[in-house]
């Protein structure tokens, strides 16, 4: 009588057991649902998760800006209209771009011509970049931020003054890296990202800096939080089709969401959470969601699309390997001074 | 039809804001005052980032060679229009105009790159094609 | 009795079922498969990995030797090393193995890794850093920690290299289970060690990724280069897959540490 008594008593707690892992189920297929939905279901790899492969570019977006111009408000996409009269500018960019022959006589400056750049294939959807807040606006810093902002503009970034040392730029110019953020916002060229997977693995490789972040989603835990790096440390999971990344970690006063991750650079205590979806076969919708609260006031949101397209591939891109840019900056800035010193000593 | 190329030369410079490439400082290295035209044959090019360099070898009216560097364009952008390698074999004339480096150096940036036909180096595939879709 | 232990025995049974069915279904969600030992058919190298040999300092077999500066006296000598070369023989020709020599006199200035320069194939693959491999199908994905240098090796539509680089071009196919990689384009920047071996623009790479178990890879390279060598040669040694807790891929971008030995004399003057 005790035995069966105990056995039913064992049983009980099993099945009691069994029943609280099945319930934990259902409420995790509900969460799926809750990422972007897309109509379009990618295909998987032969492993099972959505395959999100391929070499993509952001190069549509070029010139669109982080934030928002004031005449659009709280509209976040363009009119038929306004993408239109886009449309055509690209088409007139691209037969000036192709144009074989020199003028003779023509003008030559110290500056690029325009064909060096990568264009935009078509227009983009959007005002801006950023879509949280709603007025598409970067957030206002904090006072801990206005001032890193401060100590950023100092080094001179984007213009073209002598510095004393390589200090003074940006990690970009140094050939360093263009952290987090600036290694995926568009830029004038340069704009490709590959995404390789395997179980268990995604590998984010972006052209500039040659940057190939590891995303683990095995569940492990970040490193600790003593080491951080330009790149921070990435975990992901799958949330449906939806890959999420949280990345934290990084090294503060560094980088920031400027053009080649310059602006107001963030604190070490930023936190990065990034979601992929495939929406059809040659385009990635991607996301960033930034929350510093050290330096600005609240968190906010970019997103655009990514594409596959024709013949589009990344290259290596070596960097401080030929870093002649920064050799000749310095080296003019130095000349610059001896003239100045040597026409100072001829006017005493 | 010479002015309204002119005038789409032109106009190319203001698509591209002057500002976009100001990162690279290319007044830090090139001095606006001393304008150099070179005509020269292609001895070597590094393919680095952020920009190529060309290395030629000038003849001068008195038979004497220098060497010069010229800062051409990023190499992957290049690439992605068909350009690679075999576009510029060593020994082929190119004709630049451009500005001197501010130290002196027998460097120019590469603002006009021309063929001696006149045809634009970096416009497009030269006859090598595009890459390869994946 | 018999009744009893009959009903006893199915509901153990019942039980025994609910148990591993929840427990599939509890591990699908909780902890997905992410080592599978085979991927579409092939063998799985994704994961951390490093090399243990000595082979960064010298290829060949060597003695230990002082470091550069007397002042950090045995922390960065040069410990003893068994060589990773088959036969112990570099076949250089005779104009380049002079060069060899002038290079490894120059060790301490004229190594392209004290510039934090990208150290190219195979050298990357033993230096005292850790790398993943994030194996796909069509790409395999190759990120070394040092210099945060990477390469893809391409499974399909195979090109040539465009122009040469750092890090090589790499196609890759598959013999049997061993993952054959042909790394063209390398231009003539690297060394393949602290003693000033090195290679022309004409080397090209083979490597052999075998799996001896799960946490081994067995890796081999021949390197061709008739401007160099008057014959191909061969390395070889163990790839160890990282096994401490949470090993994970950190990041070693050096740039920083080099800048004021390559830009140091241009610093502005503070007289």
């Amino acid at each position: 009588m005790k035995h069966r008594f105990l056995i039913t008593a064992m049983a009980l707690l099993i099945a009691l057991a069994a029943g609280s892992l099945l319930v934990a189920v259902p409420i995790a297929a509900q969460a799926t649902t809750q990422g972007a939905a897309a109509a379009w279901t990618p295909p998987k790899t032969p492993w099972g998760d959505p395959d999100l492969q391929g070499i993509y570019t952001s190069d549509d977006y070029i010139g669109l800006g982080m934030n928002r111009a004031a005449q659009y408000g709280n509209r976040l996409y363009f009119t038929e209209e306004e993408i239109a009269a886009r449309e055509k500018t690209i088409a007139t960019t691209a037969q000036r771009d192709a144009v074989e022959f020199a003028t003779p006589g023509g003008n030559v400056g110290t500056g690029p011509p325009g064909h060096w750049g990568e264009r935009a294939r078509r227009s983009p959807r959007q005002t801006s970049l950023i879509v949280e807040p709603e007025n598409g606006q970067t957030p206002a810093l904090t006072e801990e931020g206005r001032q890193r902002q401060a100590m950023y503009t100092r080094q001179g970034a984007g213009t073209a003054r002598p510095e004393d040392s390589w200090e003074g730029y940006t990690s970009y110019i140094r050939c360093i890296t263009r952290g987090i953020a600036g290694s995926v916002i568009p830029v004038i060229y340069g704009n490709g990202t590959e995404i390789v997977q395997g179980p268990g693995y995604v590998a984010i490789l972006q052209e500039m800096v040659h940057e190939a972040r590891i995303v683990r989603l095995d569940k492990s835990p970040h490193v600790g939080s003593n080491i951080k790096t330009y790149m921070g440390d990435s975990r992901g999971y799958w949330d449906g089709n939806t890959l999420v990344i949280e990345t934290k970690n990084i090294l503060g006063n560094k980088t920031g969401i400027g053009g080649n991750g310059g602006g107001t650079p963030f604190s070490e205590d930023a936190k990065f959470t990034e979601r992929l979806t495939r929406t059809d076969k040659d385009t990635i919708q991607y996301t960033m969601r930034v929350e510093d609260p050290r330096t600005y006031t609240a968190p906010f949101t970019f997103t655009f699309p990514i594409r596959r397209e024709p013949g589009y591939q990344n290259f290596e891109y070596a960097c401080h390997e030929g870093n002649h840019g920064m050799m000749n900056q310095l080296s003019g800035a130095r000349a610059d001074e001896r003239a100045a010193a040597e026409a100072a000593r001829q006017n005493r | 039809m010479r002015t309204r190329m002119l005038l789409a030369v032109i106009a190319v410079f203001l698509l591209v804001p002057v500002s976009l490439w100001a990162h690279h400082a290319f007044a830090a290295e090139f001095d606006a005052n001393k304008p150099v035209k070179l005509r020269g044959t292609v001895t070597k090019m590094d393919w680095i980032n952020p920009h190529a360099w060309i290395h030629i070898e000038v003849k001068g009216t008195d038979g004497k060679v220098t060497k010069w560097m010229i800062e051409a364009a990023a190499p992957n952008a290049m690439l992605r229009r068909g350009f690679n390698q075999d576009s510029l074999p060593i020994g082929t004339e190119i004709l630049i105009e451009g500005y001197m480096a501010k130290d002196g150096a027998n460097r120019a940036n590469g603002s006009s790159i021309t063929y001696p036909d006149g045809k634009k180096l970096f416009i497009g595939s030269q006859g090598t094609g595009a890459p390869v879709e994946q | 009795m018999r009744h009893r232990y009959l009903s006893f025995a199915a509901a153990v049974a019942a039980l025994a079922l609910t148990f591993s069915v929840s427990m599939k279904v509890l591990s699908a969600q909780n902890a997905p498969n992410t080592a599978p030992a085979r991927i579409d058919g092939k063998p799985n190298f994704n994961g951390l990995w490093q090399a243990l040999t000595g082979a960064n300092w010298d290829i060949q077999d060597h003695s230990s030797e002082p470091g550069p500066y007397y002042q950090l006296g045995a922390t960065f000598a040069i410990p003893a090393g068994q060589g990773i070369v088959e036969g112990n023989e570099i076949p250089y020709r005779p104009e380049a193995l002079e060069q060899r020599k002038k290079n490894r006199l120059n060790r301490w200035t004229a190594d392209p890794e004290i510039k934090c320069y990208m150290p190219g194939i195979p050298r990357a693959n033993y230096m005292p850093f850790p790398f993943t491999i994030v194996q796909g199908t069509t790409t395999i994905a190759f990120a070394y920690e040092f210099a945060t240098s990477n390469r893809v090796v391409r499974m399909t539509n195979h090109q040539k290299a465009p122009v040469p680089s750092w890090m090589g071009w790499s196609n890759g196919r598959w013999e049997g289970d061993t993952l054959v990689v042909e790394v063209t384009g390398n231009n003539d920047q690297t060394w393949f060690d602290r003693s000033g071996n090195f290679h022309s623009d004409a080397m090209k790479v083979t490597e052999r990724f075998t799996l001896r178990n799960p946490d081994v890879i067995d890796y081999e390279a021949t390197i061709e280069d008739p401007k160099t060598f008057t014959r191909p040669w061969k390395i070889s040694f163990p790839l160890y897959r990282r096994l401490e807790k949470n090993a994970s891929q950190l990041e070693f971008k050096c740039v920083e540490y080099t800048e004021e030995l390559i830009y140091g004399h241009l610093r502005k003057p503070t007289n």
